[in-house]
């Protein structure tokens, strides 16, 4: 293990070519060397080994699914998995001595890197009123101080509890149940900001909010889309079931503004072939598409497909799906039957060919998968789009049969199951319902704040007090500058957090950390080691259990802390058994299984080697929509467009990141090492804009409140982007997204497609990681 | 499955269906070369119908089957083999009527595999239960061992677990349990549209 480093990291940019292939023998080294740096070589061993096992340690890095108990590798997991869960198990620690050392100030102007690089948290830590330090504090005081705080707020609406995809089923429920309790449905999720568009298009069209597909539909279509997705970064395990597809003969299509290594071929490190051979084609066809104009895309590929059936009627449509199932095509199909080609041009940089040849795939192929994640879903017509996904889908009947379904691909490993627990401001009076027959209290009923929201309610002053189970509010939201306003205009912030990160140095006049438990480590309760259960994106729910000693014998589970504050907090009303919770977590499921649909004798099923598979209603053929059946809609065109001289930027990570968190400086699928502050330009609109390589810009966003959003000191760096775009690393360009800037209907913050453009700043020295 | 280069188009149908007089799509029986065998039951069809329809307790009459997982109602995995030997494979139903028929076919490309069920009751009151199966090996399977060849072990094969399967239900008297939906074009249909609405949280995930 290495000491954390003492000072930022020095940034030298340097350039290398993109890599064309992803994983092989430099994940397996990266992973050791990482995981060796925060931790022992045993540590890491009983991690690794226990990671994504039957009985072992869900991987909080992603929500893909595990294959079957008798079908997992020894390893089961990937690099970036295996970087996440051992900056988890990390041996460094935080003392208070560190705090004494670095005032608030001090580290609100550190980078997220070296925030994240100083270990684990130990103790709970406070920042009183007008201090700008951490100090340590008890349990007792502290949740004192937070339920106190609650109390006395004019209004429960006047507090905001956030929670992020980390958190399991267990403490998810016993959140939403607390603020519930409490009064508030003020319940903002890291969903609101990653797949909301995906939840609400879905829910309208097909009935439900989640995937349809499994992994052996995957391992059994025979074609695949990828769309606005990286799956050689963000899901590197979902490459093996790529790998698999393609050994049963599927056909891949892959849509995205880069052409990410992880789309082109894949070098499996735990099979020969990836290690000394070449490994496996991802890709068969590539579409270089501009950002956003996936919505056109698929309008042109509907159009073609209606004009293939009327050339050849009754061989390319699913009449019999259409008549059964659906409703609405009539109006679909009249207005798909306009789409114009050169919108579709101008939106998607394709050439009618391109997208004709894609076609032909389409009517080689009975089984199809659409996955996609949030290429397609932070663009301003996310819900549009995947809308419009559903209508291609269902113009083939490539829905509810083995081997086709829509998959969006969720990113926070229980972001699903947190949802599903309750974890929403707009929860149905059916689910209200149901809490109140179980615990006798009548839940508040008018709906609550989403991210955005609370954000601006923070703002405004209306939200006083802000708590988060888990994750890094501040650098997760959009428009930093405000978000950061808005947390520092709060009279108390609370983080429940296994390791510091910016969310606790930009914080209310008083601050809490409440450090807990990681995912990795023994959680001991009053009957016996518990385990928690989550559920991945393809709805399968398990259990995950730690292994590892604790950090510090000091820290309380998610859960303890949750139930010990709402007793604080509640003062016994309503009876709901607090205690028994923190003690016994099937006492929970308990409650859960007579609360959530389809948790049925939960602790009976969730402990079965496999958990239990949640079952998708579009999977047993009934659509809970509206009418009964699934929709197809009617989507006006959009052609995303940048100003002259501007841009269409998308944020995204890096290869060495975990969401907000970036582990090293380099990106190396992309070639970019030492600097974070890049921005990627395609080699034309480098030239056209007057620019070469290695010049310094800021980047400036144009929005229609005027207000100029600017990210400092960017180096340029010509890449196969798509003509007109460019990309750069989030949470550093998140300043660059407006707080009004949401997609239409989910809310969700437009992440992609941000108009912006590039200031020369030649005067500027190199640029710094804060 | 379709072929990495087929030229052909698919038709978004499950291939070798055909329209029944009462208008309904159905699977069309396997006329080409397969093997046959069929087995009388002393249980009435319902109850025949209704234990076949529980896969996930092959393994209790089967010598083959080790383990089922229902992924769903349309698609299970089975792992079969003999030994240690063990082999994994996905199967999708793509009709079934209750009390009456139901077929199959795999999702592997090689081996490729298909095969039916028909229940049919018998005049003394019990059932007769006929499967047909065709399979088809690839690559060095389909060279170094001819039709006929595996014709035979998987006729002997058969045989074998419909009467393993008489003797387990006839024993048993009862069905353990029975899935009574209706399987078209690999897709459940239901006659009343409720079924699974309550089981399942209907509220959108982000």
């Amino acid at each position: 293990m290495q000491n954390p480093p003492g000072e930022e990291p020095e940034t030298t940019l340097s350039v290398t070519p993109p890599k064309k292939w992803a994983a092989g023998v430099p994940a397996v080294v990266h992973a050791l060397e990482y995981s060796l740096e925060q931790t022992s070589p045993r540590r890491t061993g009983v991690d690794l080994l226990a990671m994504n096992q039957v009985g072992g340690i869900d991987c909080p890095g992603c929500a893909w699914a595990d294959p079957a108990p008798g079908q997992r590798h020894r390893n089961e997991y990937c690099e970036n998995g295996a970087k996440h869960i051992n900056d988890e198990a990390t041996k460094r620690r935080i003392t208070a001595d560190f705090f004494r050392e670095h005032s608030v100030s001090d580290l609100a102007a550190r980078s997220d890197m070296w925030l994240n690089q100083q270990g684990r948290l130990t103790e709970p830590m406070i920042k009183r009123q007008g201090s700008d330090h951490y100090e340590p504090i008890g349990w007792n005081d502290a949740l004192g101080v937070l339920a106190g705080e609650l109390t006395s707020l004019a209004s429960p609406d006047e507090a905001v509890f956030y929670t992020s995809g980390r958190a399991s089923n267990e403490a998810a429920f016993v959140l939403q149940l607390f603020a519930r309790a409490y009064g508030t449905n003020n319940l903002p999720d890291c969903s609101n900001m990653c797949h909301e568009s995906s939840g609400v298009a879905l829910s309208e069209t097909l009935g439900t909010g989640k995937g349809t597909v499994s992994l052996d539909d995957l391992h059994h279509a025979d074609l695949i889309f990828l769309v606005g997705q990286n799956p050689g970064t963000n899901h590197p395990r979902q490459l093996s079931a790529l790998e698999e597809a393609k050994r049963n003969g599927a056909r891949i299509v892959a849509v995205n503004p880069l052409p990410e290594a992880g789309l082109r071929r894949f070098k499996n490190p735990q099979k020969p072939s990836g290690v000394i051979g070449r490994g496996t084609q991802i890709a068969d066809r590539f579409l270089h598409i501009k950002p956003g104009g996936d919505l056109a895309l698929f309008q042109a590929l509907n159009r073609l497909l209606l004009e293939a059936e009327d050339a050849r009627p009754g061989t390319v449509l699913d009449h019999d799906f259409i008549d059964a199932h659906t409703a609405g095509f009539e109006e679909f199909a009249q207005h798909a039957r306009t789409t114009d080609w050169d919108d579709v041009r101008a939106a998607t940089g394709l050439t009618r060919e391109e997208i004709e040849k894609v076609r032909d795939e389409v009517l080689r192929s009975e089984r199809v998968i659409v996955c996609w994640a949030m290429g397609i879903t932070q663009h301003k017509h996310g819900v549009p789009t995947i809308r419009e996904i559903v209508n291609f889908m269902m113009l083939r009947g490539n829905l509810g049969r083995a081997g086709t379904g829509v998959c969006p691909v969720r990113g926070h490993s229980n972001v699903q199951g947190d949802r599903t627990m309750g974890i929403w401001e707009q929860m149905p009076d059916s689910f209200l319902d149901a809490l109140q027959e179980e615990f006798g209290f009548d839940p508040p009923r008018p709906h609550g704040l989403d991210s955005v929201n609370a954000i601006k309610a923070m703002r405004e002053g209306r939200v006083k007090v802000f708590l988060a189970l888990a994750g890094n509010f501040v650098r997760a939201a959009p428009d930093s500058e405000v978000t950061e306003e808005a947390m520092r205009s709060c009279r108390l912030t609370a983080h429940i957090s296994t390791k510091l990160n910016r969310s606790h140095t930009v914080c209310g006049e008083t601050a809490l950390i409440l450090r807990t438990l990681g995912r990795t480590e023994r959680d001991v309760q009053a009957d016996g080691e518990p385990f928690v259960t989550v559920e991945n994106s393809m709805s399968e729910v398990h259990t995950s259990q730690g292994r590892l000693e604790p950090a510090s014998h000091l820290l309380l589970s998610e859960v303890a802390i949750l139930c010990r504050l709402a007793r604080r907090t509640l003062a016994g009303k309503p009876d709901i058994p607090w205690d028994r919770f923190e003690g016994d977590y099937d006492t929970i499921r308990d409650h859960i299984s007579r609360i959530v649909p389809g948790f049925h004798d939960f602790n009976a099923r969730v402990t079965r080697p496999v958990g239990f598979q949640l079952p998708n209603p579009v999977n047993e053929g009934v659509y809970n929509t509206s009418v009964g059946k699934a929709l197809f809609t009617r989507n006006e065109r959009v052609v995303p467009k940048a100003p002259e001289g501007h841009l269409l930027l998308q944020t995204l990570r890096s290869h060495d990141q975990w969401n907000t968190i970036p582990y090293t400086l380099d990106d190396r699928y992309r070639g970019i090492h030492g600097s974070r502050h890049v921005v990627l330009v395609n080699p034309a609109d480098v030239a056209g804009l007057g620019l070469a390589q290695g010049d310094r810009v800021d980047l400036v966003s144009v929005w229609a409140d005027g207000t100029e959003r600017r990210a400092r000191n960017f180096e340029v760096v010509p890449y196969p982007a798509a003509r007109g775009s460019a990309a750069a690393y989030y949470p550093e360009t998140n300043v660059l997204v407006p707080l009004d800037s949401v997609a239409d209907i989910s809310n969700q913050p437009t992440s992609k497609g941000i108009v912006v453009r590039l200031e020369p700043t030649s005067d500027r020295a190199a640029p710094t990681t804060a | 499955m379709a072929r990495e280069h087929d030229s052909r188009q698919a038709v978004p149908n499950t291939p070798g269906m055909r329209p029944d007089s009462d208008g309904v799509t159905r699977r069309r029986p396997l006329r080409r070369r397969h093997v046959e065998e069929t087995v009388e039951i002393a249980v009435p069809v319902r109850t025949a119908y209704n234990q076949w329809t529980q896969f996930k307790t092959f393994p209790r009459f089967s010598g083959v089957v080790h383990g089922v997982e229902q992924v769903r109602p349309t698609v299970t995995a089975w792992t079969i083999g003999y030994g240690p030997l063990r082999r994994r494979f996905a199967v999708e139903i793509v009709e079934q009527d209750p009390d009456a028929y139901l077929a199959w076919r795999g999702l592997e490309q090689r081996p490729s595999h298909q095969g039916e069920v028909e229940f049919r009751p018998t005049a003394s009151g019990g059932t007769a239960v006929t499967v047909r199966m065709l399979l088809e090996p690839r690559g060095a399977a389909r060279r170094l061992t001819g039709f006929s060849r595996i014709a035979k072990v998987t006729a002997r094969l058969v045989r074998r677990e419909l009467e393993n399967f008489k003797r387990f239900i006839e024993g048993l008297g009862q069905e353990g349990g029975a899935w009574r939906g209706t399987i078209r074009n690999g897709r459940v249909q239901h006659d009343h549209p409720e079924p699974p609405r309550s089981r399942v949280a209907q509220w959108p995930v982000g």
